[in-house]
This record gives C-alpha cells, structure tokens and sequence, in this order.
C-alpha cells in the first residue's frame, strides 16, 4: 500500500511538472509578476552602470522597462557576462535576453529574436603611432576583444591572419590597448565610440579605422518556440515605434547629447528579418 | 544532441589541441622556475638569521593570501604598467600574456612548494645538520649535500600534489586572453553553442592529466615510502 502511495505520488508530482513544463512562458511571467531582462550591464550606452545613481541604466534598460510596462509586470533586470548569454536564456534562468546581442543566421537555429532594436557595426579603434590606417594593415598584428560575442569571428574573417586576443569585458580589452597590449581594440560601433569619447583630450593619438568590419542586428533574444513571448515583445515594440517613444529613447542614448553623438536615426523598429 | 564528433574534426579539433598544448607548456616552465625559487624561499626560512627568517614568511604570507585570480589580474594589467617605457614596449611586443601567466604561477605555485620542502627538511633529524656543521661545513654547504636530498625525497609526494594544483590553476590564464585550454573550450563553446561537448572535452582532458600527475605521486610514494 506504501509502496502504491509512493508511486501514486511521484506520478502525480511528475505530471505536474511536465505541465509547468510545457506551459507558455508567457502565462508564467505574468503569473510571477514579473519579466526578467538578462543584460550585459558593461556595453555603455546599451546597459551599464550609472557612476552617480549605482543603477544599471541604458537603451536596452529602458526598452525591457517598456515591455515589461507593456505586459503588466514588474521588470528584473539581470547581468550576464557576454559568453553566458545564450545558455542562460535556453537554460530558463531569463525571460529575455536584452544584451547587445547580434541577431544572425547561426543563433537562429538556438533561439528566436525580436524585431530588430538597432542597427551598427563593428570598428576598430587604433593608436595613431602604430601607423595602421585600413583594416586590412591589421594583418599579423595583435588585436583585443570581449570573449564570446561576433567581434572574434567577425575580425578574423575581415582580415586572415590576424592575431585576436580576447578578455571577459570589453572594458578590459580596451584597457589593453591603452596600455599598449594591443596595437587595436575592435567593438560594436556604438561602445567603440563611446569608449573613444572617454578619452577626452588623449584622442589625438587614437584614430577610429573608418571601415566597419562588420553590419551587425541587434535584437532581443527569446527562448526557442515561445511564440507568445515573441508576439507580446514585438507588439510592445511596435507600440514604442508608432508613439514615438522608440526614437526618443534612441536620442536620449545616441543623440547629439550623448557621448555616441548620432545625427539621426536610420532604421526603425519594425522587422524581424536579417539579410543571410 | 550529444556529440562528441564535431569536436574532433577540423578547427575545433585544432582549437582545442592547441590549448591542451599551452596549458602543458604553461605547467612545464612554470614547474621549472618554481623549484628552485620554492628551494630558495625554503632556505630563507630556515637560514639563521631572523631577518631571512622574516623575508621568507613574508612572501609565503603575501602570496598564499591573496587568491589566484588577483595575481594574474596584477601580473598582467598592473605591474608592466610599472616599468621604464623602452622595457614596457619590448615586453609588449613579444607574448605578454604568456609572460604574465608564468609570473603569476610561479609566484603562487613556489610559496606553497616553499612549505612542502621546509616541512621535508624538518623531518631530517637535527642531528644530521649538527653533523654538517660539525664537520666544517658552511650551512649552505650542509643543506646542499646533505639535508636537501634527503628532504626532497621526503618532500616529492607533496610537491606532486602541489604540481596537481598547478595544473588545474593554468586554466584561470584564460582571464588574461592566454589561449590556453580553457580559453579554446569557451571559443569553441562561442562558435559552436555546444557547451556540454566542449566542457566535457575540456573536463576529460584536465582529468586525464591530474590522473597522471596522481598516479605518479602514489608510485612515488610507494617507492620512497
């Protein structure tokens, strides 16, 4: 009778969570009551931490805010190291995945994406004395980088034989080159120009390589199949384009204001889709 | 899912390869300049003079102290930055990161040798070193011919054990952009998404050689014993 009790109950309790399994992500972030963003939270201006407030702050912050506004839930935000982004996503432990992440054709088998949030490239930033002006005059030199990400791949496919070293941060990458570890420091555009405006009056002796090494999509990842996340996302994303909200958090990031200093605003939010 | 096969083939297989090779190379040098910084740290304990006495704890106390990871984070991001421009420059131009990895081993991994050897020459008995200087010898003298071989033999099974952390501590080069094997296993796991068959990879071949290194630390001690 133990015995069929016992049994009774590790069937009743594996059924049940079979069904936790198999339930829409969905349904359950809003019956926790809350989205948790998993975020890189050292990629400035997308997510970092504000020297004044602690706070992470940042577009990519602000944007899973929104969503999280948009589904009736109450945001978490979570920082991830760039490496661990896609298993922390496929292994549950986030709900979203908004962390600079490049939306291409190998990630796709792994994960789905949002629409696209933004459209960059990857640069690379020099110091002048090492007299390299192309991309192409890298070849045979040493060139640092976060682990992890596109930025590896991409510059060894820019320029055969480069050498690629990478680091846990971005930030320590660039702190290479500034010390001389490195004769180049490659990076999204975005942080790249950031971190070269930081620089202040030492600029004169960096230049920005004018050719990008790469296009790169970012877009927010969502775990595999989950079709109800992915339609409530891109629905909040829709609604922050229509209203306007989606280009203001982009000047408030990018604009002339910021250290990035963009112009204007080239793309919108409103496609899901990458060029192969 | 899991399939080792991918891994075996084409740049992955040579990623990690490669990697297995550093990670060797990193535990073989380091081993090499650790003994007998480890022997010297080791004499200065024991050598009869308080102020040696005191140089040689001080350096035992500061490096086992401080965790691993701060030592490589230092070696390599801090204390270059301290040299003469011309001296920085020529470090920088040569395999930097290799060179800060084997400082920072070295450092570690002879602090705790340091106190496996003294501990192997205490077990000589005193009389043995009373002897030496007895007969004339200078206490330089004494150890070299006569406590220290002893005490190695003495002192072997724990080396090996020391020599077994030093292996499994070469993968935290990884931080400092060393392309040892744990570094290969995370580019590998970065272009293939296959965590589990690149960590398993990596995990066989740490095991592999601990296995060796232990085995031969009981063979030793089997023969010493």
């Amino acid at each position: 009778m133990q015995t069929r009790l016992h049994f009774a109950a590790l069937l009743f309790t594996s059924i049940a969570f079979t069904q936790v399994a198999q339930a829409d992500q969905l349904a359950a972030i809003k019956a926790k009551g809350e989205l948790v963003c998993g975020t890189l939270g050292t990629d400035e201006p997308n997510s970092f931490i504000d020297a004044k407030s602690r706070q992470l702050v940042g577009y990519e912050v602000d944007l899973c805010r929104a969503i999280a506004q948009g589904l009736g839930v109450k945001p978490v935000i979570k920082q991830l190291a760039v490496a661990a982004r896609i298993p922390e996503l496929q292994q549950g432990r986030i709900d979203i995945l908004t962390a600079s992440l490049t939306h291409n054709k190998e990630r796709e088998a792994l994960i789905d994406f949002s629409l696209s949030t933004f459209y960059t490239g990857q640069r690379v930033l020099v110091k002048k004395s090492s007299n390299i002006t192309t991309v192409a005059g890298l070849a045979g030199k040493k060139v640092l980088t976060v682990k992890g990400g596109t930025q590896e791949p991409n510059i060894r496919k820019a320029v055969p034989g480069v050498d690629v070293v990478t680091f846990e941060t971005a930030g320590q990458a660039y702190l290479g080159l500034q010390q001389g570890k490195g004769v180049g420091y490659v990076d999204d555009e975005v942080s790249l120009l950031n971190n070269y405006a930081k620089l202040g009056a030492a600029q004169k002796d960096y230049i920005v390589l004018p050719q990008n090494i790469s296009q790169e999509v970012f877009a927010f990842g969502i775990r595999k199949g989950e079709t109800g996340v992915k339609t409530a996302v891109d629905q909040v994303l829709r609604g922050l384009e229509k209203s306007g909200e989606a280009e203001k958090l982009f000047f408030k990031w990018y604009g002339p204001t910021s250290n990035v200093k963009f112009q204007k605003r080239t793309f919108k939010i409103e496609s899901d889709k990458i060029d192969a | 899912m899991f399939d080792l096969n991918f891994l075996l083939a084409g740049d992955y297989r040579d990623w990690l390869l490669s990697g297995l090779l550093l990670s060797l190379q990193l535990m073989g040098i380091t081993l090499l300049l650790s003994l007998p910084l480890a022997c010297g740290v080791a004499m200065l304990r024991l050598a009869p003079s308080r102020l040696l006495n005191g140089l040689g704890a001080a350096y035992v106390e500061l490096i086992r102290n401080v965790p691993l990871l701060a030592h490589f984070l230092f070696w390599y991001f801090g204390a270059p930055e301290l040299l003469p421009d011309a001296w920085k420059e020529r470090l920088y131009a040569g395999n930097i990161e290799a060179v800060s990895a084997v400082t920072a081993l070295t450092l570690y991994t002879a602090a705790y040798m340091a106190e496996d050897i003294r501990s192997g020459i205490r077990a000589i008995p005193a009389q043995q070193f009373e002897a030496g200087r007895a007969l004339g010898l200078s206490f330089l003298a004494t150890m070299r011919l006569c406590i220290v071989p002893q005490a190695l033999r003495l002192a072997a099974p724990p080396l090996l054990s020391q020599t077994l952390n030093l292996w499994q501590n070469t993968s935290i080069a990884t931080v400092i952009g060393v392309a040892e094997l744990m570094y290969q296993t995370q580019r590998v796991e970065a272009a293939s998404f296959r965590s589990v068959e690149a960590f398993v990879f990596a995990s066989v071949a740490y095991l592999a050689v601990s296995l060796a290194i232990a085995g031969l630390a009981a063979w030793l001690q089997r023969k010493v014993a």
